[in-house]
C-alpha cells in the first residue's frame, strides 16, 4: 500500500492502516518534513508555526479524535462526567486573544471598544442566531453542523445555505453592522483565506455553530496549542506508525496495472532521478492541484475539476527583543489588529511558560484582495524586503517602535495555502466526485475532500481512505 | 511705490535678509510659548492643582521675560553673535526642560525651585530675543515698520504655537518630544544665522562646535524619550536612592533614610529594613518548627536571601536551593556589603546553592524531593508571574515534595486583596494540598497572608523554634491562623494557566492602592 503525501491527512491514513494491521505500508513525501500546511520551523528562541497553529477542543462525540489526543497525552484523563481532562500545558493560557481597534488592545476578538450600540444589538443577535444553530438537528435527526461536516444532516433546508454567499446571506438577514461584518470577514480569511464574498454561507455559519467541544477543565470555545503549532500533532500522529516514510519524492504520474496493481511514478528531488513504485492500493492525501497532474492520463475527468480555489497566504516569523505597546491588554496568543490587511500574529511562545523577553510572533497575511491566480504570481515575485517593510508598517500602528526590536523574519509564501469553501463547492457534485475510488484501487485522503482545511476534516478524510482501502483488500 | 522700488534697486539683499530675520521672530516666539505651555503642563500633571499652576508658571515666565528684556540693555557689540548665543542657550535650556522636570521630580526635595528657577531662565533667555533683534534691525527699517512687522510675526507665533500645542504637539509627541522638539527648532535658528551671514565667519568654528553638541544631545533626548518616561515613571520614592540597576527582567532600586533601608522592584515595595523581619519569620517559621528535622529546602523567588537567612538559623538543614529568575538580583545581595549585612551572608553559605533560571522550566526538569518549599515570588500582579499561582505549577511543586513535606506561599495581603488570598488558597486545595492559611501585620506592607500547604495533616504549633527571633514565637504562630470577619474566607475560582483569575482580581484589588 502505498500513501502518497505526508501532511496530516496522509499521516493519518498511515496511522490507521496501522491500527487495521495493515502490512508493508510506504508514505512517500515530496518535502524534507512531512506536515504539510501544519509545517514549522525553530529557532534559538522558539519552535514556531508556519502555518495551522491550534485545535479546539473536540466534541465528544468524535471519539477517533479523542483517542489519538489520549494516545498523545494531550487528554490525561476523564472527570466523573466522562468529560476529557485536557493537559494543562497545551490549553491556551490565558490571556488567549486581544484586538487592537480604536486605539486600545481590548480583550477578546470580537468589536467592543467604541462599537455603537446599534452594532453591538446585531453581533449579539448574530451570536444568537450561531447558538441555535449549534443545537439545531435536521429531519434525519443529525447535527445541522458538525465536524467531520461529512456526519452534517442531509437536510435539504439547511444544505441550500451552500448554493449563496456568506455576503448574500448577511445582507438578506439584515445583519448591516460594519464591525460585525469585519469581525465576520477577518473570520473567513483566517480559516479559509476567503471573504465574505467568496465563501458559502454554510461554510460561514460552520466556522462558528460546528464547535461543540466539552472538556473537564476548559470552556467549550478553548483551544489546544503548542509553540510549533500543529506541527505537534503531525509528530504525533507519525509517531503512532512505524511503517516507512520516504522523503524527497514526488510523485508525477499514475498509471493502472493491466491486473490489480498501480504504478506511481516519481522522481526523487535530491538524486535527481526517477523511481518507479507499484502498490496494490494506493492511497492519494494529495490536494487537487497536485492530482490534476497525477491524474492527468489514468483519470482526465476528475484532473479537469474546476471548483477548487486555493488562496495564497503569506507567513512571517519576527524573533524580537521587546514589543512596545499602547493601551490595553498585554500581549496574548492570538493578537489580531482591525480593519488590516493581515490576519494579525500569534505568540508561537505563548505556552512556553519561561518568562524570556525574547519572543517570537507569526504573522499571517491571506492574500485575498486579487483572484488567487494573480495573488500568487505577485506574491512570489514580491522580493524580500517589500513583504518585510509591509509587515512592519502595519505592526507599527499597534506597536510605535517595534522595528528596532525584530532581530530576525522568516517570511513563507504558501502559493496554494488551503482550499477555499467557495459557494456551492461544499454540498455540491465535484467535492463528491473527487472523493470517489477510482477502479477500486485508488483512494482519495485530503481535506480538500471536504472543503475545509482543517486539522479535523484532514484527520477523519485519512481514516476513511484507509478503511475504504482495506474493505476493498479484504474483499478482494 | 516708486521709492521702494529704488531701494531695492539700490541695497539689493535687504529684504530677503529682513524677512528672514522675520521669520526667525515668528520661530523663537512659537518656541517661546511652547516653553511656557510645556512648564505649565508638566507642572499641573507633576504638582497637581492645574489653575495654580499655569497662572504662577506664566506669572513667572512674563515676569522674566521682562527681566529678558531689560537686560537687553547691557549686551553691546556684536549684536549678532549674541542673538546666534541666545538661540543656542534657548534651545539647550528650553528643549531639555521636560526632560529634566520630570526626571528630577524624584531625586530633588524642593522640586518648586527647580521648576521656577527653570522657568525663569527660559523666561530671561526669550525676553531677550526680541529686543536684540529690534537692535539688530534698527537700521534698516524705519521704527515704525520694525515696531508693526517684528509684533505682528511674534503673536501669530503665538497663535500658531497655543494651537498646535494641545491639538497636536501633546497627542503625537508627549511633552517631552515636544520640548525637545522645539528646542531643536531654537538651534535651527541659531544655525541657520550662523551661515547665512558673512560677518558671523570670525565665530564659527567655535559656535558649530556647540550647536553639533546641543542638536546631539536634543536628537538622543528626542529619540530615548520613551525610555525617559519610563525611567521617569518607574521611580517615585520618598527616599535618598543608594542604588539603582535596571536588570533585564526589573529595576532594582535601594533607598535609604535615617532609620531603614527599602528595596524596590519596578517601583514596588519589596521590604524594609526596619520590619522584615516580621515578613521573613512569619514566612519560614510556621513551616519549619513543624518539620524541624527538614534537611533539603526549595526557596522560590526570595533573591534577597532573607528567607535563607531565617533557614540557616535551623542546624538539620544540609542544602537550601534558591531559584531566582534575576541574576542581577541575587549577585546584588551576595556583594553589596550593607545588604550582607541584613541577609547575614546567607546567600554566600556553602549550604546555600543559588540556581538563576525561570522557576516553571526550572522544577520541571527538576527531580529532587525537598522537605520544605518556600514560594517567595512577587506579587500576581502581571500574567507571567499569574503563572506561578497556578494549578499546573502547584502539581508540579506537589511532585518534587517529599511525602512529609510542605509547602509555604506568600499570598499578598487577605486585607487589600481577599478574593486574591483565598484564590491562591484554592488553587492550592484544588491540586490536593490540605491549605492551612494564616497572616500577619508587617507595618511597611499592612496586614500580609500565607498559605501552608501540606500533602498530609501532619502540622501542628509547638514545635521547636531557634533562638533570637524577634516576632515569632509559639502564641504568636496561633494568633496568625485567627481570621478576622472582614479577612475571612470568601467564595473564589481556581487560578489555571488558561484562566489567570488571579492577575484579575489581584489588579482590581489593588487598583486602588495605586499599585
Amino acid at each position: 500500500m502505498l500513501i502518497i503525501g505526508g501532511g496530516v491527512s496522509g499521516l493519518s491514513a498511515r496511522r490507521w492502516l496501522q491500527r487495521l494491521g495493515v502490512q508493508d505500508v510506504l508514505l512517500v513525501e515530496m518535502d524534507a518534513h512531512t506536515g504539510g500546511n501544519a509545517a514549522c520551523g525553530q529557532n534559538a528562541v522558539s519552535a514556531y508555526p508556519f502555518g495551522a497553529h491550534y485545535l479546539p477542543v473536540p466534541d465528544l462525540r468524535s471519539e477517533e479524535l479523542l483517542q489519538f489526543l489520549r494516545e498523545s497525552d494531550v487528554i490525561t484523563g476523564d472527570d466523573a462526567n466522562k468529560r476529557p481532562i485536557y493537559n494543562d500545558y497545551f490549553l491556551c493560557h490565558d490571556p488567549e486573544e486581544r484586538l487592537f481597534i480604536n486605539g486600545y488592545w481590548q480583550e477578546g476578538l470580537v468589536p467592543e471598544t467604541g462599537v455603537p450600540d446599534s452594532d453591538k444589538q446585531q453581533i449579539s443577535r448574530f451570536f444568537q442566531l450561531v447558538e441555535r444553530y449549534k443545537l439545531a438537528k435536521g429531519s434525519d435527526g443529525l447535527d445541522v453542523f458538525a465536524i467531520p461536516l461529512d456526519r452534517s444532516s442531509t437536510d435539504a433546508q439547511f444544505r441550500q445555505l451552500d448554493t449563496s454567499s456568506f455576503a448574500s446571506y448577511l445582507d438578506k438577514e439584515g445583519f448591516t453592522s460594519p464591525y460585525l461584518r469585519w469581525y465576520l470577514t477577518y473570520c473567513c480569511r483566517d480559516d479559509y483565506g476567503a471573504t465574505l464574498e467568496t465563501t458559502s454561507a454554510w461554510a460561514g455559519i460552520h466556522y462558528f455553530a460546528s464547535r461543540k467541544g466539552q472538556a473537564a477543565n476548559a470552556g467549550a470555545a478553548s483551544v489546544l496549542t503548542w509553540p510549533q503549532g500543529n506541527g505537534f500533532l503531525v509528530d504525533q500522529l507519525r509517531k503512532q506508525a512505524n511503517s516507512p516514510i520516504r522523503q524527497h519524492l514526488l510523485g508525477y504520474d499514475l498509471q493502472l496495472n493491466d491486473t490489480d496493481g498501480v504504478i506511481v511514478k516519481t522522481c526523487d528531488v535530491i538524486a535527481n532521478c526517477t523511481i518507479e513504485i507499484k502498490a496494490r492500493k494506493v492511497i492519494m492525501a494529495t490536494p487537487q492541484f497536485i492530482n490534476k497532474h497525477l491524474l492527468r492520463t489514468v483519470d482526465p475527468e476528475r484532473a479537469a475539476l474546476t471548483g477548487f480555489h486555493y488562496a495564497p497566504w503569506m507567513v512571517a516569523n519576527l524573533t524580537i527583543s521587546g514589543l512596545p505597546q499602547g493601551r490595553g491588554l498585554p500581549l496574548c496568543w492570538d493578537n489580531v489588529l482591525y480593519d488590516t490587511a493581515s490576519v494579525g500574529y500569534i505568540t508561537a511562545n505563548h505556552q512556553d511558560l519561561q518568562s524570556g523577553l525574547q519572543k517570537v510572533i507569526t504573522y499571517y497575511k491571506p492574500l485575498t484582495d486579487l483572484e488567487p491566480d494573480v495573488a500568487r504570481r505577485a506574491a512570489y515575485t514580491t522580493p524580500y524586503e517589500q513583504w518585510l517593510s509591509h509587515i512592519m508598517e502595519e505592526l507599527e500602528v499597534a506597536h510605535p517602535g517595534i522595528t528596532p526590536y525584530v532581530s530576525q523574519a522568516d517570511i513563507w509564501i504558501w502559493g496554494h495555502g488551503m482550499i477555499a469553501p467557495a459557494p456551492g463547492f461544499i454540498w455540491g457534485a465535484e467535492r463528491q466526485r473527487a472523493a470517489q475510488t477510482l477502479a477500486n484501487r485508488v483512494f482519495f485522503a485530503h481535506s480538500d475532500l471536504s472543503g475545509i482545511s482543517i486539522f479535523e476534516e484532514a484527520f477523519y478524510q485519512g481514516i476513511r481512505a484507509a478503511q475504504e482501502a482495506v474493505k476493498v483488500m479484504n474483499n478482494g | 511705490m516708486v521709492s521702494e522700488e529704488k531701494r531695492v534697486a539700490v541695497r539689493p539683499g535687504l529684504t530677503s535678509l529682513h524677512w528672514l530675520l522675520l521669520v526667525s521672530v515668528f520661530v523663537i516666539s512659537t518656541c517661546g510659548l511652547i516653553y511656557e505651555l510645556v512648564a505649565g503642563t508638566l507642572a499641573s500633571y507633576l504638582l497637581g492643582d492645574s489653575v495654580m499652576q499655569f497662572s504662577t508658571i506664566i506669572g513667572v515666565y512674563l515676569f522674566s521675560m521682562g527681566i529678558g528684556s531689560w537686560l537687553s540693555r547691557y549686551l553691546d557689540g556684536n549684536l549678532l553673535k549674541w542673538f546666534i548665543r541666545i538661540e543656542l542657550l534657548v534651545g539647550i535650556v528650553g528643549g531639555c526642560s521636560a526632560p529634566l522636570l520630570f526626571v528630577l521630580f524624584d531625586y530633588v526635595a524642593s522640586f518648586r525651585l527647580v521648576l521656577y528657577t527653570l522657568v525663569g531662565l527660559t523666561g530671561i533667555l526669550v525676553g531677550l530675543e526680541i529686543p536684540l533683534l529690534m537692535r539688530i534691525l534698527e537700521n534698516q527699517l524705519s521704527f515704525k515698520e520694525l515696531v508693526s512687522r517684528v509684533f505682528t510675526f511674534d503673536y501669530i507665533g503665538a497663535l500658531l504655537a497655543s494651537l498646535i500645542f494641545p491639538l497636536i504637539l501633546i497627542p503625537q509627541l508627549g511633552l517631552i518630544r515636544t520640548s525637545l522638539f522645539f528646542g531643536l527648532l531654537n538651534i535651527g535658528v541659531a544655525g541657520f544665522l550662523l551661515y547665512r551671514f558673512a560677518e558671523t565667519r570670525s565665530f564659527r568654528p567655535g559656535f558649530t562646535l556647540v550647536l553639533a553638541a546641543s542638536v546631539a544631545i536634543l536628537t538622543a533626548g528626542f529619540v530615548y524619550a520613551e525610555q525617559i518616561m519610563s525611567y521617569a515613571e518607574g521611580v517615585t520614592f520618598q527616599d535618598t536612592v543608594i542604588y539603582s540597576k535596571s536588570t533585564p527582567y526589573q529595576r532594582i532600586v535601594l533607598t535609604r533614610n535615617n532609620r531603614e533601608l527599602r528595596l524596590y522592584l519596578n517601583g514596588n515595595l519589596q521590604f524594609s529594613s526596619a520590619d522584615e523581619y516580621r515578613y521573613h519569620e512569619a514566612l519560614v517559621h510556621p513551616a519549619m518548627q513543624a518539620r524541624p528535622n527538614a534537611q533539603r529546602i526549595l526557596v522560590l523567588g526570595g533573591g534577597d536571601g532573607m528567607a535563607v537567612r531565617e533557614l540557616l538559623k535551623y542546624s538539620s538543614v544540609h542544602h537550601i536551593r534558591l531559584v531566582d529568575l534575576d541574576p542581577g538580583m541575587t549577585s546584588l545581595f551576595q556583594q553589596n556589603e550593607t545588604l550582607l549585612k541584613l541577609n547575614q551572608r546567607s546567600l554566600l553559605s556553602p549550604k546555600v546553592q543559588v540556581i538563576n533560571n525561570d522557576a516553571f522550566t526550572w522544577i520541571r526538569q527538576d527531580t529532587t524531593q525537598y522537605d520544605v518549599v518556600i514560594v517567595d515570588f512577587p506579587d500576581p500582579s502581571n500574567y507571567s508571574i499569574g503563572k506561578l499561582y497556578s494549578t499546573t505549577f502547584y502539581a508540579e511543586l506537589e511532585k518534587r515534595l517529599a511525602p512529609d513535606g510542605l509547602v509555604v506561599v506568600q499570598s499578598t495581603s487577605p486585607y487589600v486583596a481577599r478574593k486574591s488570598f483565598w484564590c491562591i488558597r484554592n488553587t492550592l486545595a484544588a491540586v490536593g494540598f490540605q491549605t492551612i492559611p494564616y497572616h500577619t501585620y508587617v507595618p511597611s506592607f499592612g496586614e500580609w497572608g500565607y498559605v501552608l500547604a501540606l500533602r498530609n495533616h501532619h502540622w501542628r504549633v509547638g514545635g521547636p523554634l531557634p533562638k533570637g527571633l524577634r516576632y515569632v514565637n509559639t502564641p504568636t504562630i496561633y494568633d496568625m491562623l485567627y481570621f478576622p470577619p472582614d479577612m475571612s474566607e470568601v467564595p473564589v475560582e481556581v487560578n489555571k494557566l488558561n484562566n489567570q483569575v488571579l492577575v484579575q482580581s489581584f489588579e482590581e484589588e489593588w487598583a486602588p492602592y495605586g499599585q
